[in-house]
């Protein structure tokens, strides 16, 4: 019985702190979106009150007219779009390969790229500034999108996920007279959606969200991504506090959108690749 | 015979069709810049690549007496040090009260998985906001119970702590949603005998949670180890660095020198290659560390 009562204080208080953490998790979210529906005085008023005390789209108005931020947001959905669509293509492609056919050097090759894991960004970040500018593609769309039109973890990934699809449906497609590639095209990739849409809401989303690697590789204001050309006019301090609440907004609405829609698909891209290991 | 090894033959080569692309990408973007990151950090070379020339072990002669390196790494360190065992504990503590899987609890799980979603970039600006001493929310709450609160980003006491504050606040999602994934494997078998013994919950988390997920935690240590080495979006946005090069971590001081003050690739590229191995050392050994307690218990 006591046992039983001090359960019970133990999933109280564990939902009691659990709600506060919450609280601290959205007050600071729904202060941004709130914020940028305020008045320039209103956002800068002291004191300061979380709600706006008239409703105004002007900081939006403002955003969409002085700051490229309609261009900005066209290129970081072209940019993490064809990052994710190419990299599926390229990496389950390879990841057949691993997976479900035999070849010379595949143990070398894959035991390759899973090392190329472990090498940071930085390290590689200075010379692949250097071959886009020797390759003409240095500040352009296509030179954000090519270095990462295939990734070690998308490879490992789906190798793993492929290779544990029983081999008995491959064999009946093969007395069916199917080659490799009907293989991977009617059987392989259709069994393999969750998985496939798992990880291109993870190559979507970090794209989205990278700093370093498109504020490096685009210098021009056109080229600029949402994370890149926010970071640097806040950077520069070229932009006022109302503009920069709706500017951030819009950059971290589509992907709330989509989270609020398919967040099965984040939380299992990211749950699976700590469970195994 | 012959006509099995004609049909290895044609497999070998559709396999090498069906890795070709993902290939071609890694060895042009990954494995080519890789060895010429080794051969630029020997360079004299600058953002305009005229008048390279050799440099042999000069780049890395002047990095051991350069103050800004040994400042930048004690930085580096300082925040993941401190970062990395926050996250993890935090993560782990919220763990512990989501054992059940009620509606509630998986409405918070997916809450706090929200900052996440979330650039680090749009969070830092929402933070240096909030934080702002003129006009913030939290200086006029602090005000008004008496406390003046100082310019924490330009403050050299505490810039470094808002920034690990402001980190954990947006990862700790993270590492929290691949625990309690990993928790929810558990079978509940091993519960039910402790249920028995009439055990708390508390010491249920301890004695049979945190060993069943052991991997787990391991492996989280390590990625948010290697993430928090490579901390970089936060401090551009919220302090630059400064003040006074307190926040400046190893990333941040690298970018600064190649791309933004002195346009030194050469240099720059020589400061990478010792922050690749230090990563590389801790990532080993931490590995090494986890698999071999893993080998003790068994």
């Amino acid at each position: 019985m006591r046992e039983k009562r001090k359960g019970k204080i133990f999933g109280v208080t564990g939902n009691i702190i659990l709600c506060i953490v919450a609280l601290l998790v959205f007050i600071p979210l729904v202060w941004l979106i709130v914020s940028s529906f305020k008045t320039d005085a209103d956002v800068i008023k002291w004191p300061p009150a979380f709600l706006p005390k008239e409703w105004v789209t002007a900081q939006y108005e403002y955003v969409v007219n002085a700051i490229p931020i309609l261009s900005m947001l066209k290129n970081t959905v072209v940019f993490a779009g064809s990052v994710t669509v190419i990299s599926l293509l390229f990496d389950s492609l390879a990841a057949y390969a691993f997976a479900r056919m035999e070849f010379r050097g595949k143990k070398v090759l894959f035991t390759i790229i899973l090392l190329t894991m472990m090498v940071p960004f930085q390290i590689i970040m200075i010379p692949l500034y250097i071959e886009e500018y020797k390759l003409g593609i240095l500040d352009t769309l296509l030179g954000l999108i090519l270095p990462r039109a295939s990734g070690a973890y998308g490879i490992y990934m789906l190798t793993s996920f492929f290779s544990r699809i029983p081999k008995s449906l491959e064999e009946a497609a093969r007395i069916d007279g199917l080659n490799n590639f009907q293989i991977y095209r009617k059987i392989v990739m259709p069994l393999s959606k969750p998985a496939l849409i798992s990880l291109g809401i993870y190559h979507f989303m970090n794209n989205w969200n990278d700093l370093l690697y498109p504020m490096m590789l685009s210098s021009s204001v056109e080229n600029r991504t949402l994370s890149a050309g926010l970071a640097v006019l806040v950077g520069s301090n070229s932009i006022k506090y109302g503009p920069t609440l709706a500017a951030t907004v819009i950059s971290i609405c589509p992907l709330l959108l989509l989270f609020l829609f398919g967040q099965r698909f984040f939380i299992e891209g990211i749950a699976t690749s700590g469970v195994k290991e | 015979m012959e006509k099995t090894k004609k049909i290895a033959a044609k497999n070998q080569k559709t396999a090498y069709l069906f890795i070709l692309p993902s290939m071609v990408v890694l060895t042009v973007f990954v494995f080519v810049p890789l060895v010429s990151a080794f051969i630029i950090s020997m360079l004299n070379m600058d953002l305009y690549m005229k008048d390279i020339s050799f440099a042999g072990a000069e780049n890395y002669l002047k990095m051991f007496q350069d103050a800004r390196v040994w400042n930048a790494t004690k930085n580096t360190l300082i925040f993941t040090v401190i970062e990395v065992p926050v996250q993890i504990f935090l993560a782990l503590i919220l763990t512990m009260f989501m054992q059940k899987n009620t509606k509630l609890h998986k409405f918070l799980r997916a809450s706090f998985y929200v900052p996440y979603v979330c650039s680090m970039t749009a969070i830092s600006i929402l933070w240096s906001m909030l934080l702002n001493s003129n006009s913030g929310m939290l200086a006029y709450l602090l005000k008004k119970i008496g406390i003046v609160m100082p310019n924490l980003m330009s403050s050299p006491t505490y810039a470094m702590a808002v920034i690990i504050m402001v980190t954990v606040w947006r990862n700790f999602g993270y590492t929290l949603t691949i625990i309690t994934a990993a928790t929810l494997d558990i079978p509940y078998s091993l519960y039910e005998a402790a249920d028995l013994d009439g055990a708390s919950g508390l010491k249920k988390f301890i004695y049979i949670t945190i060993p069943s997920i052991k991997q787990t935690i391991g492996f989280c240590a390590v990625t948010t180890f290697i993430l928090a080495f490579q901390a970089f979006d936060q401090i551009y946005v919220m302090t630059g660095g400064g003040p006074q090069h307190k926040t400046e971590t190893l990333v941040s001081y690298i970018y600064d020198r190649g791309f933004k003050t002195e346009h030194d690739l050469g240099y720059a590229s020589s400061i990478s290659v010792y922050l690749f191995i230090i990563i590389a050392i801790i990532t080993i050994c931490m590995r090494k560390y986890i698999s071999g307690k893993e080998e003790q218990q068994a």
